[in-house]
């Protein structure tokens, strides 16, 4: 017996129902285009409702807040590897795309006096001015928004338990690139085989970090749907080797492992790094990137003074003690990262939570900061420099997480909701209007290749079980192109993913249709070997480090060189990578961030250094600095500059 | 079997082609002195015994609200429920299964298709009341549809079975509604910007779905621990007492 195959036809595709996925749904349909929306997780389940739930807007805080500002900020931070049209656009619609949030049902608070929605009361470090808004519920309360803006609009059909497996692409046609016609879905609850006729797709499906797995902090779903599904397709894919990792994930026990515990500024001003025989392996903590954390960690562990469950201990001990600003410390602690102190009070237990004893920790795989390349409409792009839609996929558009390009190297916290925002209903409008006012010609035949591939998978015999390989590819990952990596790793991580390619076809899946877990089990683990391969063949070619991607065996890339970016593409079974120049920020900014850094690390040693009376009086007053009014401590953003002070001088 | 305290003695319930079928399937805890969650037994289990086994989950810190399981026949988030020697994980009964522990979910949210309350082009800079926030915390685990009159009619009151052929098609959305779809409601008729009318289509949309059911019923139980009785389905009634 065959799975059978359905046909149906829409203007717009949108794969992904998080936030990046329901903001460029309801976009599209505004326009009168008739939207499917295709999840693989249950409606809203993604990692925008389960963030922080903190969202970058514009002069929320300060009315010289003008967009230049906040372009160049994000740029800065990013290491100069962000493209100025993307920095540019996020900055110019950050307003505009929050609002629509807000129609969906969002509710911060107001500030009254200036009639707008009320942004924390300081800048979030990395932040040069304060334009972070919080909200009760935190992502939950966009999960809400999401929710609403997919349900209420008639023109958007939704399928959930259904996995986008490739898209559909005319290459015949030599005088133009390639064309989107299409996508093929497994509808799991109906047992079917959907085949799509649209001319155009929104690729809104998320991260890779579950290729990490248990070493992640966010949804199982992440399995790089997003980046195979493109690579497949032929585009091109930017920055693959800047992934986020935290450095202070729990270890154990096994229920909470992976989950956040904290940030380098939440270990404070006495914080330190130990490996398993005491011995401090990292100082001034607080003032550290998150990279030289991990670092610190990863190289204690592959010298054989790791942590019982592979990690090393975050000793915060040393702040508690003190008797004045002791207990400012703890209310710090718990402010802060409120959901990362629940986390290990949890785990780790009464002594830990009262931090008389540290902390075991170890990096988890967060965010993907490279992605689909494309311009600020979210439309696919090619060639060189900032690319051109005649060199990208006609059709192709992602957003959110999928996308590259903004973040360069590095990440200001609390931005993410607003790339999904912004480029979302950006991607979801331009989508609608190429459908609407393009020519489409249905060619069913050009299906026949990807139906015949993907229903002959079902029933396929064999001795191994997906999740096994997955497991392997998981560990792998972790080992070779993880927190740390070295050009050893990365090609035994080449090797690795050839070994498991071998195994593929002696996968067995069962010839059931409705919910065949070893069939999506199987789609899973394709997507996340081509995610590995991606990250192994852009951190190949970045030999050296610069924001998320850490070599052991190569020096930093200097802050003075000129800015570039690694793209990858597949171009039938060839796989080739390449380098484009960005342009950089001017040297007078870059000297100016480099004595900053000095400073800060230069006033941490002589802090430290005091007689312990004296240290105890200094800190109560910066604890009472920092906190508010009302005695509480703002709360940070993980994976926010915030969270790692050191991190906003890693230009 | 002799007692081992590096294992825990569980029942998993199997959903293949209809069929059900109990396994007995021993956990091997992973350190000294732990209490696995729900969910650690169903990864081992998936690892070691049933490679196959089907089951939700997402972000493992009760956020997501997608892995909820039945342990011992009442509803729990299985990221956070630990487990005890002789528990039973089964499907939540309320929904109907696809396979293993996997139901059917997507029946709820399409009763709400094309729902639309919001006043366009309103001053969006409103303080919503904090009643709006605490609905908003639901995580839309399911957990409340537990003893639902309301959600027992779309299967004829009873619990859907997977092998009964009249079950109602979860495409078009079920007719009847669940404390869930009433929390929505109610979350809309909170919010500042939504209109007088629009108020009006959100209570008529409660009494469509069935809220009547409610008037006799003691209560529903919230997954997350949000009060719905007081939040929700009194100032429902309250507001439709004449209508009812």
């Amino acid at each position: 017996m065959t799975i059978e195959t359905e046909w149906l036809s829409y203007d717009v595709i949108v794969v992904g129902s998080g936030g990046a996925g329901a903001q460029a749904a309801s976009a599209a349909a505004e326009l009168g285009a008739s939207v499917l929306l295709v999840s693989k997780d249950p409606l809203g389940a993604s990692d925008t409702k389960i963030s922080e739930g903190l969202a970058t807007v514009r002069e929320s805080g300060s009315d010289d807040d003008i967009e230049e500002v906040l372009s160049e900020n994000i740029k800065l931070a990013g290491g100069d590897l962000p493209i100025k049209k993307l920095t540019d656009t996020f900055s110019k619609y950050s307003k505009e795309a929050y609002d629509k949030y807000r129609e969906h049902g969002l509710r911060p608070s107001i500030n009254k006096s200036k009639n707008r929605p009320q942004s924390l009361p300081l800048a979030m470090g990395g932040h040069n001015r304060n334009r972070s808004v919080g909200h009760e519920n935190h992502g939950v309360a966009f999960g809400h928004a999401n929710w609403d803006a997919i349900i209420k609009e008639k023109n958007i059909d939704y399928l959930e338990d259904a996995w986008f497996l490739d898209l559909v692409v005319d290459r015949n046609n030599k005088s133009t690139n390639p064309v989107i016609i299409g996508g093929l879905i497994y509808d799991a609850s109906k047992g079917v085989l959907l085949a799509i006729n649209s001319p155009s797709v929104i690729i809104a499906s998320g991260g890779l970090s579950t290729l990490f797995f248990p070493k992640t902090d966010t949804m199982r779903g992440n399995t790089g749907d997003s980046y195979a599904i493109a690579l497949r397709a032929g585009a091109d894919l930017v920055d693959m080797e800047q992934l986020q990792f935290l450095p202070f994930c729990l270890a154990s026990p096994p229920s909470y492992e992976g989950l956040l515990a904290g940030e380098p500024s939440t270990a404070s001003y006495l914080g330190v790094l130990r490996d398993k025989n005491g011995k401090i392996i990292l100082n001034g903590v607080h003032l550290r990137t998150r990279a030289a954390c991990s670092e610190a960690i990863m190289r204690a562990v592959e010298d054989g003074r790791g942590s019982p469950n592979g990690g090393a201990f975050l000793d915060m001990t040393a702040n508690k003690e003190l008797p004045k600003s002791g207990p400012y410390f703890m209310k710090y602690l718990q402010d802060s990262l409120p959901t990362a102190y629940i986390n290990a009070r949890q785990a780790l237990g009464k002594e830990a939570a009262k931090v008389e004893v540290a902390w075991e920790v170890r990096p988890g795989a967060h965010y993907m900061m490279g992605g689909i390349r494309v311009n600020d409409d979210g439309a696919s792009v090619g060639g060189d420099d900032e690319g051109s839609v005649k060199h990208g996929i006609s059709g192709l558009f992602a957003a959110g997480q999928a996308m590259g390009g903004l973040f360069g190297a590095n990440r200001l916290g609390s931005t993410s909701l607003t790339e999904l925002a912004v480029f979302g209903s950006r991607a979801g409008a331009a989508a609608a209007k190429y459908s609407l006012n393009n020519s489409f010609k249905v060619n069913k035949k050009l299906f026949e290749s990807y139906i015949n591939e993907y229903s002959s998978l079902f029933g396929q015999k064999g001795s191994i079980a997906s999740n096994i390989l997955r497991d392997d590819i998981q560990k792998e990952s972790w080992k070779k192109i993880g927190p740390v990596r070295t050009a050893k790793g990365i090609k035994e991580m080449e090797d690795k993913i050839k070994e498991i390619e071998t195994k593929l076809n002696n996968i067995s899946i069962p010839n059931y249709f409705i919910w065949n877990q070893a069939f999506m089990d199987f789609v899973e683990l394709k997507n996340m070997i081509c995610s590995a391969k991606l990250i192994g063949l852009a951190a190949k070619e970045r030999n050296g480090s610069i924001g998320g991607h850490v070599r052991l065996d190569a020096k930093n890339i200097s802050i003075f060189s000129r800015p570039y970016s690694t793209v990858v593409h597949k171009n039938n079974n060839t796989y080739l990578v390449k380098k484009l120049n960005r342009t950089r920020t001017p040297l007078k900014n870059l000297i100016y961030y480099k004595i900053l850094e000095k400073k800060r690390l230069l006033e941490a040693r002589f802090l430290s250094m005091l007689p312990k009376n004296i240290k105890d009086k200094k800190l109560e007053k910066k604890y009472k600095d920092i906190m508010s009014a009302s005695g509480k401590a703002p709360e940070i953003m993980p994976g926010g500059t915030e969270g790692a002070i050191g991190e906003t001088t890693s230009v | 079997m002799t007692k081992n305290t590096n294992s825990l003695n569980v029942n998993i319930v199997t959903v293949r082609d209809g069929k059900e079928t109990t396994v007995a399937f021993t956990y091997n805890k992973r350190a000294e002195k732990e209490k696995p969650m729900a969910l650690d037994v169903l990864m081992q289990a998936q690892s070691e015994v049933i490679p196959d086994l089907a089951f939700r989950y997402g972000c493992r810190a009760r956020n997501c609200g997608v892995c909820t399981i039945d342990i011992n026949d009442r509803p729990r988030v299985a990221c956070r429920a630990r487990v005890k020697d002789g528990d039973k994980l089964s499907a939540i009964a309320t929904l109907p299964v696809l396979s293993d522990l996997v139901v059917r979910r997507d029946g709820i949210a399409r009763q709400m298709r094309g729902l639309k309350t919001s006043a366009q082009g309103n001053d969006l800079n409103v303080d919503a009341p904090e009643v709006y926030h605490d609905l908003t915390s639901c995580i839309e685990c399911y957990a409340c549809l537990d003893k639902c009159p309301m959600h027992m009619r779309n299967f004829a009151d009873k619990l859907p079975k997977y092998n009964d052929n009249n079950l109602p098609n979860a495409s078009e959305g079920y007719i009847h509604g669940n404390p869930f779809s009433l929390l929505k409601l109610e979350r809309l008729r909170n919010d500042p910007l939504t209109s007088d009318q629009g108020k009006n289509i959100a209570l008529n949309k409660a009494i469509d779905l069935g809220l009547d059911a409610c008037v006799e019923c003691p209560g529903c139980k919230c997954g997350v621990g949000i009060d719905l009785k007081n939040k929700v389905i009194k100032p429902l009634l309250k507001a439709a007492k004449d209508k009812l």
